[in-house]
């Protein structure tokens, strides 16, 4: 199939649709009640359903009822939207259901603006709701790589068994670029009877529930989720690395739209003759904690940086993965304010005289 | 002198602008019609806990206000809530002596996605407790602030971008919900539908709920043009029309007395009403027959409504 221009929004509703997501529960908030309004006019034309909730607490709950009933199943929200969610995705995680989650972050605290932001880091990949839970965060900068995330996150879910999020901004989502849908191929639900609730005649009954009133019950499930996310990070961590093969003195570091931004800057840095890459976590949880190490274990590495549009969130991962062997220089925008490629052409430079590198000169 | 009359006149009404103009709503919004008309009734005693929707962003994007009292932005789901928790605390620091006494009007204001969706829950909780407020429903009929989604107010057979017209569905599937019922149903001091073609019922009524004490309940039709798609400058027209065709019939129910506050002769054809709507072009001669039979349903069991309570 040739490329075609969509807007981010609705290229979410159609990959959900064509990774076999027949049922989405919604509820309307900007910038992403696209997606809603794509699901409404589409699933009912292929046979699927689509459902305004009254809220998204209904909305999440409802996906949590559809996840148990064994059907792939996708909600999507924006930061305040999310904040309703937090509960059920604490149920789902502690349920051990899959299910599919995007979250168009926007400017925050509390109401907050509709502009792009990463301020919902912490709530993506630290919990968000109650309890010892994660869930595995995809963080796409491309419409295109949107559409692989959601088709993949069906899939993973159902291997793990457990909430995939996706986040991004509403530069994603209201952008149109052009998006080529056959690059992913659908994986099938499989083996749907060994966890949903479809009638267990002739097998084991499956129970979904999330109550352990025996403390050592409970415990015993923490330890198996423990073994659970150690899995996700050896077999699911994914970035991208830019530039990061001829010995850079320094890695920047940054994911999502602000990810874009630093590509660019990178790429004009580098004609003055600065040597420096990227890491574009691509997963945020699992966080690429290994390969950040090992970056700093070089000896060419001298120095990471960590752009990010919230107060500083991200950093304190890459702080832990590199054990602050060097200092991480830090730019931010926030309130919906996307970076320009000037303002963090002038922090980077900035950051090779700090830090005491050749920079340009080399 | 003239005070002891039933006189309306505009002039008559107090000239100072409590919802002030420069706010960033769209040509010929009603909900703006109804704060308006909402302030010069209550005048300045008045504090306002207004939910996430239309009437918060276009009059408060930080840093404008449109707001000449003390308001609050509270969460699209709590704006019942936060009034009751506003009126509690006068209460208490009328008690303790360090507020003068004396009435202060709590208002808590929603669209119709914050109070017949999200916003229920906490206004079954502000009703049922009787905090002495009165919550505020302005009705556009449809998420207008995000764009137009389907909500539990939204008409039969309206198109809106999530119940789009076409051949698999005919807009709105569902019927849209009774509000008043609902809060009538808490049992509490005064209820009552109002629309903004009607500014002066509409005050009257707001007066009327705050001569009582306990909570009470307005559900305003505020047309909007926008997701109406309807000329803006015919609001006040097809305001009056949904009244007229029994679309929206105005009345009130004090201390559980129904009353219909104006008495129609006989209710227009729906189509006057439907026809200059966008959202209704689709429907079919059928389907207009349908939502009108029920209509004149309805309408006929609020006319029984009046009749019975009238005499308990």
């Amino acid at each position: 199939m040739p490329k075609i221009l969509m807007k981010g929004a609705e290229a979410i509703g159609e990959a959900a649709i064509r990774a076999g997501c027949l049922s989405y529960f919604g509820y309307p908030i900007t910038p992403q009640s696209e997606v809603g309004e794509y699901m409404s006019r589409r699933l009912p034309e292929v046979g699927g359903v689509f459902v305004q909730a009254e809220s998204e607490v209904a909305a999440s709950q409802m996906i949590y009822g559809a996840s148990g009933a064994g059907v792939r199943v996708m909600t999507t929200t924006s930061s305040p939207g999310f904040s309703l969610m937090a509960e059920a995705m604490s149920y789902i995680a502690a349920s051990e259901l899959p299910a599919v989650v995007v979250n168009i972050v926007r400017g925050g605290p509390g109401l907050g603006g509709i502009l792009p932001s990463q301020g919902d880091y912490f709530q993506a990949v630290k919990g968000g709701g109650h309890g010892d839970y994660r869930c595995l965060v995809l963080a796409p900068a491309t419409v295109q790589e949107f559409v692989e995330c959601v088709m993949k996150a069906f899939p993973l879910a159902e291997k793990y068994l457990n909430p995939v999020l996706l986040i991004g901004d509403g530069m994603i989502a209201q952008m149109m670029e052009p998006v080529d849908f056959d690059a992913v191929k659908t994986e099938p639900q499989r083996d749907v009877e060994a966890w949903a609730t479809t009638g267990c005649k002739d097998r084991p009954r499956n129970v979904v529930e999330c109550l352990w009133l025996d403390p050592k019950l409970c415990e015993d499930f923490n330890f198996e989720l423990i073994e659970k996310y150690k899995k996700m990070a050896a077999e699911d961590c994914y970035f991208e690395e830019y530039e990061l093969d001829d010995q850079p003195e320094m890695v920047v570091v940054a994911y999502g739209t602000t990810s874009r931004i630093v590509r660019t800057a990178i790429e004009e840095l580098r004609k003055d003759g600065y040597k420096l890459g990227m890491l574009r976590p691509i997963t945020l949880f699992p966080f690429p904690f290994d390969r950040l190490r090992a970056l700093s274990e070089t000896a060419h590495v001298k120095a990471f940086s960590v752009i990010e549009m919230s107060q500083g969130q991200m950093i304190e991962d890459v702080r832990w993965a590199i054990r602050d062997k060097f200092p991480v220089g830090f730019f931010c925008r926030m309130g919906g304010i996307v970076p320009s490629p000037e303002e963090v052409i002038d922090f980077l430079k900035q950051e090779f005289v700090t830090r005491g590198l050749k920079g340009a000169k080399s | 002198m003239i005070e002891q009359y039933n006189v309306y006149a505009a002039k008559l009404l107090p000239p100072e602008e409590l919802f002030a103009s420069g706010h960033k709503a769209c040509q010929g919004c009603a909900p703006a019609l109804a704060l308006r008309y909402l302030m010069k009734a209550l005048g300045p005693n008045t504090i306002v806990c207004n939910a996430t929707g239309c009437m918060e962003i276009v009059s408060s994007a930080y840093p404008d206000i449109a707001w000449g009292v003390p308001w609050i932005h509270v969460a699209f789901e709590n704006a019942a809530a936060v009034a009751s928790g506003v009126e509690s605390g006068i209460k208490i620091l009328q008690r303790k002596g360090k507020l003068a006494p004396g009435r202060i009007n709590v208002v808590a204001i929603g669209g119709d996605g914050g109070t017949f969706d999200i916003g229920l829950q906490a206004l079954s909780g502000m009703l049922e407790r009787g905090h002495n407020a009165m919550y505020l429903c302005y009705d556009n009929e449809a998420y207008m602030n995000t764009g137009i989604q389907r909500s539990s107010g939204t008409p039969f057979g309206a198109s809106t971008t999530t119940s789009p017209a076409g051949k698999a569905i005919p807009g709105q599937k569902t019927v849209k919900k009774d509000l008043l019922e609902i809060g009538v149903a808490h049992q509490i001091a005064y209820a009552a539908t109002a629309c903004t073609s009607y500014p002066f019922d509409f005050m009257e009524k707001v007066k009327k709920a705050f001569s009582y004490d306990g909570a009470k309940l307005i559900h305003i039709l505020a047309p909007c043009p926008t997701g109406w798609r309807t000329n803006p400058g015919e609001v006040i027209k097809h305001g009056r029309l949904a009244v007229q065709t029994g679309m929206f019939p105005l009345y009130e129910v004090d201390h559980g007395r129904y009353k219909m506050s104006m008495d129609l002769p006989f209710l227009k054809p729906l189509k006057m009403y439907l026809s200059p709507q966008g959202r209704y072009r689709h429907l079919s001669e059928e389907q207009i027959a349908i939502i009108e039979a029920n209509l004149k349903a309805r309408y006929a069991k609020l006319q029984a409504l009046c009749r019975i309570t009238a005499e308990v």
